[in-house]
């Protein structure tokens, strides 16, 4: 080609050229090249002879070869005008002169078209390849499901969708165009890696159906539920290329239907644990079927038949049941509470709860429901029930103070005792209303508070009546409740009790003890108090005023210093004897009174004990009886006087009377003289008795004197037994004597007792004809007994016939004579004389009366 | 028996004097009486054979008048039988010399019977 621009003439053609340019060197050498192959119409894009001609240019001008590939220069068809679509890939390779001169160039085109027309239709393919994957991606990027494209054994990500990145909780810049276990580490470790292999190696797809997934979502590890498809992708060659995972969330419906279940197990257990029995009953056939704890709470170990069921309701609440049975048809609902008698005859309380079923009709199907042990319920209730009542009933004020300044509760006794008529107005009546300004404020400032910091206050306040506006006093014992579950405080519970009978009662108390003071002082006797130990712990006035001493002189033992000497001795000896032995005490002695003048007392004291029994002293009193002593004196003297005079008398009586009976009998008056010795009798009688008054003066005044000396006691009673038998009447006087020797003792004494015991005896057995002396030596004692066979005494009489002017009584007693004085005086002469006298009886039987006196007197 | 025996009774009470001197009269013996003890001591002639002397006397003891009678030789050897209301002084009634005591009242026989003892 020559460097003819523009022309580049041909120079020169080989073969090939004219071949693929379809031409022949004749047409070609010499004719410019562009002359030759002009530009197709109708190509207007390919530029070929710009292109060209910038080649040629690009070679002559740089000396080097340049190169086009692929480029289109359309060819005439000869004969035609019309052209050929050809493509090229030419070189135009410059050649020079000795000089280094371009002086032609070689063009070298190169027919590619074929070549270029495959390319281009790969090209094309590719292409529509291409625009179908990217539909198809941008449909998986669209749909409603997780969709991952992996190829190659290390499963590349090459497509994510949304949807999956929001299911793996991933960012696609850390997840697209890299190994999947890349994106999500912590899941590579699961079995989904073993799974994606197992598809990669066999090309079987695999669906996991709510697989569970742990996965870190957005920084956090949760717990996903997937269903899943992993489908091979399979090129032509078979060749499994990569595997497409499709992913959906079921998670939340995983975690519904696990929650349903747990609900379902947690109310079966809640059912379990509150023993709670189900039924469901059969209303068509009468059929029940029954949990196990249904047949438990019956007491049965195993189902049995409904008949079972209703036997064991307590008879008296078969009617409760069927009644509740009747209703609920209508009601729709059962709700009954029976008795239920188990087979050891425990009673279990039941509360039966239950809904009706009803088909289309109306008509009822079938009764599900509940059985509870309401036993304890029951019985709490009671308890509750018993606690309400002791609340109602207490006398104590009980409030529930709520912290919005109301009460809330007052039992019956605070609403008597505040005025409220009714439960609503205790419900709407502030605290305010119950107390004065002050008060209140003293409540608000330190009760509430402590109650509240402390949770107890206890003390005394005031209150305010409703109704009269009386204001009075109460011990308020109360606390703050706190709730159980917050431990907040909700309310303050009080206890208050009405003081003003307690101050009533101690007022009375001072009242009674200045009263009793006062009595005391007034007392015209000594009081006196000692404790366990016989010290003085106590005076009263009376005592003092007597004594002209303190209420400390007379402590310990001081009080013995007022005491008349000759007499102190004797009352401290009574008084430890008797303190020894817990024993009444009672003492005469004199009292140097202040003003000198010496007074008789007799002091007493009653043991005194606490409520466990223990001993603690004694209380006691001291009378004045010097007017009694004088008295007494007076008495014994007149009456010590009078027997005296009396005898005077009786003395001439007695002579004359004896004169006369002689004369009478010298006379041969035997009549008269009999009339004038029953005389002598009876004046017998009456020196007797004037005797025994003098005999007690003379006891009583401590002047019975004795005569002691040795007799033969066996010989006195014969010699007694001789005269009595001349008046005994009847009564044959029987002697049973042992030999008892002497005895030392007043002789005249003795035989007054003898003879006394004697004349009782006869006198006391109107209806017998005997009566027996015996007398007997027992160890150191020698013995005399009187027995008769008359009216008896009786056993409580026994203790007291040997007292001053004790006679025994009884319908005839009344009806024998005599003062009641001989067995007294009896008994103090046998005491003595150092002896003792006693009685056996037995009312219709008769007495025994004895006597014993010390033997060892015998031998003196 | 009691011929020619003298008794003396001193007894303040006419009554008693008046019964006993009837009734030991009414026995035989010669009987006098006085009413105050004085008589008895200022005596000093015509001696009783026995005293029946009553210890309480209106101004004097009957023990007092026995002691000064057994005193006096004159009237040393006469009996005395003391005679009282009250037992308990038969123990000094025969500590001032009395031979025997008879109490107020008493049963004649046993008088009597005392009276014979003492009078051989």
């Amino acid at each position: 080609m020559s460097t003819d621009a523009p022309h580049y003439t041909i120079l020169d053609a080989n073969k090939a050229y004219l071949e693929s340019t379809n031409s022949t060197r004749e047409v070609l050498v010499g004719k410019s090249v562009f002359a030759a192959f002009p530009a197709n119409p109708t190509d207007d894009v390919s530029k070929n002879i710009e292109r060209t001609i910038f080649s040629f240019e690009e070679a002559i001008n740089t000396k080097k070869t340049h190169t086009m590939s692929n480029y289109r220069y359309d060819i005439p068809i000869p004969g035609t005008d019309q052209f050929e679509e050809r493509y090229w890939t030419t070189s135009n390779t410059p050649v020079f002169d000795e000089n280094g001169d371009v002086i032609y160039f070689i063009h070298s085109p190169n027919n590619v078209t074929e070549t270029y027309k495959l390319a281009q239709r790969e090209k094309a393919g590719i292409l529509a390849l291409s625009n179908q994957r990217q539909q198809l991606y941008s449909v998986f990027m669209q749909a409603p499901v997780g969709i991952v494209i992996l190829r190659g054994i290390d499963f590349f990500v090459e497509l994510v969708n949304d949807n999956y990145l929001e299911l793996v909780g991933k960012k696609r810049e850390e997840f697209e165009s890299r190994p999947l276990w890349e994106g999500m580490p912590e899941v590579e470790s699961q079995v989904f890696n073993d799974l994606l292999q197992g598809v990669l190696k066999t090309g079987i797809a695999y669906y996991g159906s709510e697989a569970e997934v742990k996965i870190v979502r957005n920084g956090v590890l949760e717990t996903l539920y997937v269903n899943f498809v992993y489908e091979p992708l399979i090129e032509f060659d078979g060749r499994v290329s990569g595997i497409i995972v499709v992913a959906t969330d079921v998670t939340e419906t995983i975690r519904s239907k696990y929650q349903l279940k747990d609900a379902e197990e947690r109310a079966r257990l809640a059912v379990d644990a509150v023993g709670l029995g189900t039924f469901d009953l059969d209303l068509i056939h009468g059929e029940m079927i029954t949990s196990v704890q249904f047949d438990k709470i019956f007491g049965f170990d195993e189902h049995v038949p409904r008949s079972e069921f209703v036997n064991v309701i307590h008879p008296d609440d078969q009617e409760v049941r069927s009644k509740a049975h009747q209703e609920a048809i209508e009601k729709g609902w059962i709700f009954y509470e029976v008795r239920v008698v188990w087979k050891d005859d425990s009673i279990h309380w039941v509360r039966v709860e239950g809904k009706v079923y009803y088909d289309e009709n109306g008509k009822a199907l079938r009764i599900i429901g509940t059985l509870l042990d309401i036993t304890e319920q029951r019985n709490f209730r009671e308890e509750q029930r018993k606690l309400a009542t002791l609340v109602d009933n207490s006398v104590d004020l009980m409030s529930i103070l709520n912290l919005n300044g109301t009460n809330s509760y007052i039992n019956k006794a605070g609403m008597t005792l505040l005025g409220f008529d009714t439960e609503e107005q205790v419900m709407h009546t502030p605290i305010a209303n119950l107390h004065t300004p002050e008060d209140l404020a003293f409540v608000e400032a330190e009760v509430l508070p402590q109650v509240m910091q402390k949770g107890r206050w206890d003390g005394t306040m005031y209150v305010k009546h409703l109704k009269s506006g009386e204001i009075f006093p109460v011990f308020n014992n109360c606390i703050r409740i706190d709730d159980p579950v917050s431990g907040k405080p909700i309310a303050v519970g009080a206890v208050m009790r009405d003081l003003r009978p307690e101050l009533a009662a101690k007022q009375a108390l001072a009242d009674s003890e200045q009263l009793l003071r006062n009595i005391t002082t007034a007392a015209p006797t000594a009081l006196w108090m000692s404790d366990e130990s016989g010290d003085i712990t106590y005076v009263n006035q009376t005592w003092m005023d007597w004594t002209d001493s303190k209420f400390s002189d007379n402590l310990g033992e001081q009080w013995l210093k007022a005491i008349h000497k000759d007499d102190r001795k004797r009352a401290l000896n009574k008084f430890i004897s008797d303190l020894k032995q817990r024993a009444f005490y009672e003492v005469e002695f004199r009292l140097n009174h202040s003003d000198g003048t010496i007074h008789w007392c007799v002091a007493t004291g009653k043991p005194q004990y606490d409520n466990d029994g223990n001993f603690i002293g004694y209380i006691g009193s001291c009378s004045d009886i010097t007017e009694q002593k004088h008295l007494q004196q007076q008495k014994d003297d007149f009456i010590g006087i009078a027997s005296h005079e009396l005898k005077t008398p009786v003395t001439s009586i007695k002579a004359y009377t004896q004169v006369l009976e002689k004369m009478m009998q010298k006379q041969g008056a035997v009549r008269e003289a009999g009339m004038i010795a029953k005389m002598d009798s009876q004046i017998n009688r009456l020196t007797s008795l004037i005797g025994d008054l003098l005999d007690v003066t003379k006891i009583n005044s401590g002047k019975l004197q004795f005569n002691d000396r040795d007799f033969d006691f066996n010989q006195l009673i014969k010699e007694l037994i001789e005269d009595l038998q001349h008046t005994a009447g009847k009564h044959t006087i029987i002697e049973e004597l042992e030999d008892t020797g002497m005895v030392y003792a007043d002789r005249e004494r003795i035989s007054q007792v003898i003879t006394n015991l004697i004349t009782n005896a006869i006198k006391y057995s109107p209806d017998s004809d005997s009566v027996i002396v015996r007398t007997s030596v027992h160890n150191s004692e020698i013995r005399l007994c009187v027995q008769d066979f008359g009216i008896g005494i009786t056993e409580q009489q026994q203790e007291k016939v040997f007292e001053q002017f004790y006679r025994v009584s009884g319908d005839m007693q009344h009806t024998f004579p005599g003062l009641g004085l001989g067995l007294y005086i009896s008994s103090e002469i046998i005491k003595r004389e150092g002896g003792r006298i006693w009685v056996n009886s037995k009312v219709g039987e008769g007495s025994t009366f004895c006597f014993a006196l010390p033997v060892n007197q015998i031998n003196n | 028996m009691p011929e020619n025996k003298k008794i003396m009774i001193a007894d303040d009470d006419p009554g008693i004097v008046d019964a006993i001197e009837m009734m030991l009269s009414f026995e035989g013996y010669e009987v006098t009486s006085t009413l105050t003890g004085d008589t008895v001591l200022n005596m000093n002639s015509d001696y009783p054979d026995l005293l029946l002397l009553d210890v309480w006397m209106s101004g004097h003891d009957g023990r007092d008048i026995c002691k000064a009678l057994k005193q006096k030789q004159e009237t040393s050897g006469i009996p005395v039988i003391m005679i009282s209301a009250s037992p308990e002084l038969k123990r000094s009634a025969h500590e001032a010399g009395a031979e025997d005591f008879i109490e107020k009242p008493f049963d004649i026989e046993e008088l009597l019977k005392k009276i014979s003892q003492l009078i051989k």
